[in-house]
């Protein structure tokens, strides 16, 4: 007995050794670029300064000049605003882009879950493994032809250019389907029988029990939709410009400035952190629990 | 409320040569007002035949009609009839007021007033009346099951429909249901389709019941009917608990000889005529243990239950049950005499499995009699 509970505390220390070790790895450069983006660059770029472990007094003036070298506008609204928001205007495009993009992609995600997981149709398994093979194609690959029929469509220098062709979301659609196939089939044929319409049985049975897979996916497509970065660089021009590619306007050829990229990546970390603490209510599991007898 | 007419049902699964027909050839049907339940082995179609009536399964060919209108090719919502599941299939993000009413608030265009009302009166009806703000999951098994009936009743189904809503409930639970449930239907009069596998929970709740076997009806009649006079050897075999006896007999002029040298001397012999082999049964509670002048079997096991004894016997390589009263107690390995009633016993064609003839005692007329 007193073998096996010494062995276990063992196990329990490593674990927790393990747990700690990892989450060291993760909140340092974190930690880092928060502390950097409060120092004037040299105190962190010159050879030989040792690290530093608290903030500095340098972050406004850090912003200011982050907020001079970028011309980016507020939204749609570029004309009649001008282009003067720095990188305000591209945290705010990146929200805009990255919110709409996701809401989009929540419906048609779940909705396809829903159906490839619980109607049966023509040819759904080919659509299906076709949809789940689109998952490999590289981003490189798409950005030609993209451009190409965006700019066919009349949307390049548009929103939509990054939000439409990701809406369905092939790894969205597999995560709803896979999801949608633990809905009992039983509570369907149940709300059929009650009067349901099959859309109100997607929106008014699926999406409700669905709660903590849609929290979990919004995650997902918010934070793809927010670190994409290649394909709006070419589609999107300078006043229009979302974070990863305002970023990138900071490294010239001639010189990077570190400091305002710190900055940078310190106020775009901001949203991502909002989401997460607004979602995590929704992570309840064991929603399903109680809706039938096994 | 309505007279329920399945006519020449089927339905298969999947298409072409791989398609498995579930449902054949079923026809019965339903009297206003009536209790039926639809009985039989895992498999049988009996779930199935009761998803064609509620419209969640499309048939392959006949037609269903409630009442005079033909709903064969009607979806679920239009049919107007409720049903119970077994697993109950509560919505788990709903409390039980929104779970009872959804149907209603779906399908009928009463104002929410009309509806909580309706809503409170099925659930003073169902005694879970203080249960209408709680989610299905904080709920018991018993609570569920009444939850999921409170559903039904509400709409005010001109159809009841069960798909074995008792089977998820502890024994003592189940009889109490199956009690209130028979109540429920005969207060509401509202025809009833009621699936089951346990034929116990059939002979007692059904006003009539329809066993089936491989998909196609085998008898539809009141339990005694079925019990007294079953089509054929399957009905006799499936309904009854402890089983009915049987057993092979070779036909020797009048005389039924069988394993483990039973003999019998018909007392009417016109049964047989024509039979070279035959298939006897006799039901456990009409095998009489005698001193003399009956077969002989070997008791392996005695199970006592209080009023009366199981005994569990062999004839030759047949196994054999026997109800006998509790004073009798042979001991296990012995050999003991059995005799019965010829009104008592049943013969069946044993290539086809047809009744021959079934028991011809007339307690059979007196039930009639009382019935009509």
């Amino acid at each position: 007995m007193r073998e096996a509970d010494r062995r276990e505390g063992v196990w329990k220390f490593l674990t927790y050794t393990f747990i700690l070790v990892m989450i060291v790895l993760t909140i340092v450069p974190l930690y880092w670029i928060v502390i950097a983006s409060t120092l004037p660059e040299e105190a962190f770029l010159t050879a030989g300064t040792a690290p530093q472990l608290f903030p500095g007094g340098e972050f406004w003036a850090n912003f200011s000049a982050l907020q001079d070298r970028l011309n980016i506008g507020f939204l749609m609204f570029d004309e009649l605003l001008g282009t003067d928001f720095g990188f305000l205007g591209a945290i705010a495009n990146s929200v805009f882009i990255a919110v709409v993009y996701t809401l989009l992609s929540l419906v048609i995600c779940s909705m396809a879950g829903f159906a490839f997981a619980k109607y049966e149709f023509r040819f759904k398994e080919p659509i299906f493994y076709t949809i789940l093979a689109t998952l490999v194609l590289p981003i490189q690959l798409l950005v030609i032809p993209l451009f190409l029929l965006m700019s066919q469509l009349g949307m390049t220098n548009t929103y939509w250019a990054i939000i439409l062709p990701w809406a369905a979301n092939p790894l969205g659609i597999f995560l709803m389907r896979q999801n949608m196939k633990s809905l009992p089939d039983a509570l369907l044929e149940s709300a059929r029988m009650d009067g349901a319409t099959e859309f109100q049985l997607y929106y008014r049975i699926a999406l409700p029990t669905m709660k903590s897979s849609l929290a979990a996916l919004s995650i997902i497509l918010f934070l793809f939709q927010w670190n994409l970065f290649l394909f709006p660089l070419v589609i999107l021009e300078g006043d229009k410009y979302t974070i990863p590619v305002a970023i990138n306007q900071l490294v010239g050829a001639q010189r990077v400035y570190y400091d305002q990229i710190m900055v940078a990546a310190t106020l775009s970390i901001i949203p991502i952190f909002l989401l997460f603490l607004f979602l995590q209510k929704q992570f309840v599991s064991g929603i399903l629990a109680g809706s039938v007898k096994e | 409320m309505a007279r329920i007419n399945v006519n020449t049902l089927r339905k298969e699964f999947g298409e072409g040569s791989d398609a498995v027909v579930a449902v054949e050839d079923v026809d019965f049907q339903i009297e206003d007002g009536e209790f039926l339940v639809l009985v039989g082995p895992s498999g049988c179609g009996k779930t199935t035949t009761l998803r064609c009536i509620a419209g969640l399964e499309d048939v392959t060919s006949g037609t269903l009609k409630f009442g005079d209108t033909d709903v064969t090719d009607l979806r679920a919502r239009e049919r107007d009839v409720a049903m119970v599941f077994q697993n109950y299939a509560l919505y788990p993000h709903m409390d039980v007021r929104s779970n009872i009413g959804f149907g209603l608030k779906l399908s009928t265009k009463l104002t929410s007033a009309e509806i909580d009302r309706r809503v409170e009166e099925t659930a003073a009806m169902l005694g879970i009346s203080d249960l209408l703000g709680d989610k299905p999951k904080e709920l018991s098994g018993g609570q569920q099951q009444r939850v999921a009936l409170g559903r039904a009743i509400v709409r005010e189904p001109e159809v009841f429909l069960m798909d074995e809503p008792l089977s998820n409930l502890d024994a003592k639970l189940r009889a109490q249901m199956r009690t209130e449930l028979q109540e429920l239907q005969h207060e509401l009069g509202v025809t009833t389709v009621y699936v089951t596998h346990d034929q116990t929970e059939a002979m007692a709740m059904g006003d009539r019941i329809a066993v089936m076997n491989d998909g196609r009806l085998q008898q539809v009649g009141r339990p005694e009917e079925v019990y007294r006079s079953p089509t054929n050897e399957f009905v006799a075999n499936f309904i009854g608990s402890p089983s009915i006896n049987l057993f092979t007999a070779e036909v020797n002029g009048d005389t039924l000889v069988g394993p483990g040298g039973f003999s019998y001397t018909l007392e009417n012999p016109s049964y047989v005529e024509g039979y070279d082999r035959i298939r006897a049964g006799i039901r456990p509670e009409d095998m009489r243990l005698v001193s003399e002048g009956g077969n002989n079997v070997d008791v392996t096991v005695v199970e006592p239950m209080g009023n009366e004894n199981f005994l569990y016997l062999t004839m030759g390589d047949i196994d054999m049950t026997a109800r006998v009263d509790s004073s009798m107690r042979p001991q296990a390995g012995e050999t003991v005499q059995f005799a019965f009633d010829e009104d008592a016993l049943y013969l069946f064609d044993a290539e086809s499995g047809d009744a021959i003839k079934t028991k011809t005692d007339d307690v059979d007329v007196g039930v009639k009699e009382i019935q009509s």
